[in-house]
């Protein structure tokens, strides 16, 4: 059998060498994903010892119960939140490290160290930086204003310190590569604005961030991929789900509900309700990208 | 060629030793620090003077972490023989149905052993009469305190608090005096079990849940009602502090050994840490009984800390040499070790008559508290503690509670939805082992 197009004469040699990865996706992820969406149709004992079938009550509960509504807004404001702040922050920062300043090197270095810092490093800091009583902010804050805010134990407070965290440690991945779609954007079309008498304003608006969108669509996926994944850490080191349930997010309940409380059909189902958030986020992304989003000729 | 095969066969036959059979016995638990060090030289005795048994002790992380584990190497069909399960998990162990109770394993000739332990503890872990799991490391929360401070703050430092409201008279005194706060302690639903337990109060119905399985609890009792307001007092008044953090344990140490807080609450198994820290950071470390409401007759702790459980499914061999491991584990001379190391109460009366000859406690004033504390412990329902399937849950429906009472909701509110959620959990849980 010979292909018409492609890479490879032969279809069965081409099969062959994308077997192992096929069966490695099967195994890891798509036959759990299925098993999962299986599951959420059970109320499962303890140990999976014994299922009863109990429909779509566990969406039901989901749905209808307060507590899991206060989850799903607070995923939302953590979402939207952490997505914005990093994205903008990256991108001015990177402005600034294209700049030809001395050290520039040097910056670009420590602007990306905090990624690759582990999560539950970057955690146990910022439960060390923000402790009420022991904390540094705290005792800066006492300092200058004397008062002590209680960082972890209010509401608002403890969705700003994890938001804080989760921003801190994406910005260094922001803003690589933001500063390697900068220095993809052609010098003379900016020479050329400059010569006609663009603001520095005007510049960055209607010609470098039009030419910088293709990254920004790529960095918005990959950032609401992450703050709806990655920022377990952070809640269960920093909050424990926070004051009353007011830090946790769709993630932290999932691992709750799984591990802790061992509810595995509720779980499941949540973890289908992620899914279909993080899938529809995806999908709504790419059509805006049609029409926001310019790519080179 | 004759040259090699006379050494190929002298290597074989040095090599026969390790070829004869030892019998395996895994142990996974969820003692950490320089716990797992101390377990680690335990567990290297055992095998070294029982050399026909050898025992791996393996730490998986937190007590959750360790269940987890276990669950998942059981239906890989890979489970450990022994499995160290936290006290509020027996429920969860016993309907997991993956255990089989210690006391079948045990001969009539070991029974003096098991008659040797403790009444409180015995107690809890005895189902309807039989020894299920064996208690390895049984704590209770003690009252810690600077005596350097209260001697700062004009307070008798060998008369520490015995009440509520000597707490909160304590903490003025000791706010007068500039230290920033009176007492700590994690904020953990642990605690508050206890303070139900001291008033002679239960949790759940069904006798906590021991006569039969429980189907309501008790959030919002008024023996309940007395913890929360004392609490939201303390914090209103500024006397209390946590450093924001839900079952924060480090965090109230922390508080305590930087002197920040002149009292600290939490168990007794930290006493060797809290020794030390007080010699490093000088000042005088004194314990004393848990504080307790006014006007009751003090009932006493529930047992706290956790048990070792025994997989089925094993060959009489192993279990044998299973169960030879858990007696030699928890016989005297380890469990006098393991308190001296840590802080954990020795379960056994040989155990605490050792100590007693020694003139340990005489001399290690710091261990007594949580020791008498226990031993005037009244056996009744309420000290035995509840025995209830969805407990994690109900702490954090606790501790919840206590957040939004904190935060300004009225205290009978917040515990009328406290109880709801926590039937409501019950009752789901209740129906998924009919």
């Amino acid at each position: 059998m010979q292909a018409k197009n492609g890479y490879f004469k032969n279809n069965f040699l081409a099969l062959v060498l994308i077997l192992p990865t096929l069966v490695i996706l099967s195994l890891f992820l798509y036959y759990p994903t299925i098993k999962t969406f299986i599951l959420s149709f059970y109320q499962v004992a303890f140990l999976g010892l014994k299922k009863v079938f109990v429909g779509l009550e566990n969406y039901k509960i989901l749905l209808t119960s307060s507590e899991y509504l206060q989850i799903f807004k607070n995923t939302f404001i953590f979402v939207v939140w952490s997505v914005g702040l990093s994205l903008a922050i990256g991108l001015g920062l990177a402005l600034l490290a294209n700049h030809k300043v001395k050290g520039k090197r040097i910056y670009r270095l420590l602007l990306i160290w905090p990624y690759a810092l582990p999560p539950a490093v970057a955690g146990v800091i910022f439960l060390f930086m923000f402790n009420t009583q022991t904390g540094i902010i705290n005792y800066l804050l006492n300092h200058l204003i004397g008062q002590k805010w209680a960082w972890l134990s209010n509401p608002t407070l403890a969705m700003a310190v994890v938001i804080l965290a989760s921003v801190w440690k994406a910005i260094g991945y922001n803003v690589v590569f933001y500063l390697a779609g900068l220095q993809n954007i052609p010098g003379d079309v900016l020479e050329a604005a400059l010569i006609d008498g663009a603001s520095a304003w005007t510049r960055f608006w209607k010609i470098t961030f039009p030419l910088l969108s293709p990254m920004t669509l790529f960095l918005l996926v990959m950032n609401t991929i992450s703050a709806f994944f990655d920022s377990f850490a952070f809640i269960d080191l920093l909050t424990k789900g926070g004051p009353a349930g007011s830090t946790t997010v769709l993630i932290y309940s999932i691992y709750r509900d799984g591990f802790e409380y061992f509810k595995t059909g509720l779980a499941a189902a949540e973890s289908v309700f992620l899914f279909g958030c993080v899938v529809i986020l995806t999908l709504i992304q790419l059509k805006c990208s049609q029409k926001m989003v310019h790519y080179a000729r | 060629m004759r040259r090699f095969l006379l050494v190929t066969i002298l290597i074989l036959a040095s090599a026969i030793p390790v070829w004869a059979k030892k019998i395996k016995v895994t142990f996974w638990h969820a003692m950490g620090g320089s716990r797992t060090a101390f377990i680690q030289r335990m567990v290297e005795d055992f095998n070294y003077t029982h050399p026909q048994i050898e025992v791996t002790a393996e730490h998986k992380g937190s007590y959750r972490d360790t269940l987890n584990a276990a669950i998942l190497a059981f239906k890989q069909g890979k489970a450990p023989n022994i499995v160290q399960i936290f006290e509020v998990g027996s429920q969860l162990a016993l309907d997991s149905k993956i255990f089989m109770p210690f006391q079948d394993l045990v001969k009539p000739t070991d029974y003096a052993m098991l008659d040797d332990f403790i009444k409180p503890v015995a107690n809890y872990y005895k189902i309807k009469g039989k020894f299920n799991s064996i208690p390895f490391n049984s704590s209770n929360p003690i009252l810690y305190y600077n005596k350097t401070l209260f001697k700062k703050a004009g307070l008798d430092p060998n008369n520490p608090p015995k009440t509520f409201k000597e707490v909160i008279e304590a903490c003025k005194k000791l706010k007068q005096a500039g230290i920033p706060y009176g007492i700590t302690w994690p904020l953990h639903s642990w605690f508050v079990e206890q303070w139900i337990a001291e008033q002679g109060a239960l949790l759940a119905n069904n006798e906590n849940g021991r006569k039969a399985r429980a189907t309501d609890i008790y959030v919002d009792s008024p023996a309940m009602k007395r913890i929360m307001s004392w609490w939201k007092t303390l914090y209103d008044k500024g006397y209390y502090a946590y450093s924001g953090k839900p079952e924060d344990w480090d965090g109230a140490n922390n508080l305590f050994v930087s002197g920040q807080a002149a009292m600290l609450i939490t168990s007794t198994s930290d006493v060797t840490i809290m020794q030390n820290a007080a010699y490093e950071h000088n000042f005088e470390l004194g314990t004393a009984f848990l504080p307790v409401p006014d006007g009751i007759e003090r009932n006493g702790v529930i047992v706290g800390g956790a048990s070792l459980w025994v997989t089925k499914g094993h060959s009489p061999q192993v279990l044998e040499a299973t169960k030879k491991f858990l007696l030699w584990f928890t016989n005297t001379e380890n469990e006098v070790r393991w308190h001296k190391g840590t802080g954990y109460f020795p379960v056994r009366e040989s155990a605490v008559e050792v100590l007693k000859i020694q003139h340990w406690f005489d001399k290690n004033p710091a261990y007594r508290a949580a020791f008498d504390q226990l031993l005037s412990t009244k056996t009744n329902r309420a000290t035995q503690g509840a025995l209830l399937g969805m407990f994690p849950e109900l702490r954090t429906i606790i501790t919840d509670a206590v957040q939004k009472i904190f935060a300004g909701t009225p205290i009978d509110q917040a515990l009328a939805e406290a109880d709801k959620r926590a039937d409501a959990a019950l009752a789901k849980y209740n129906r998924s082992v009919q």
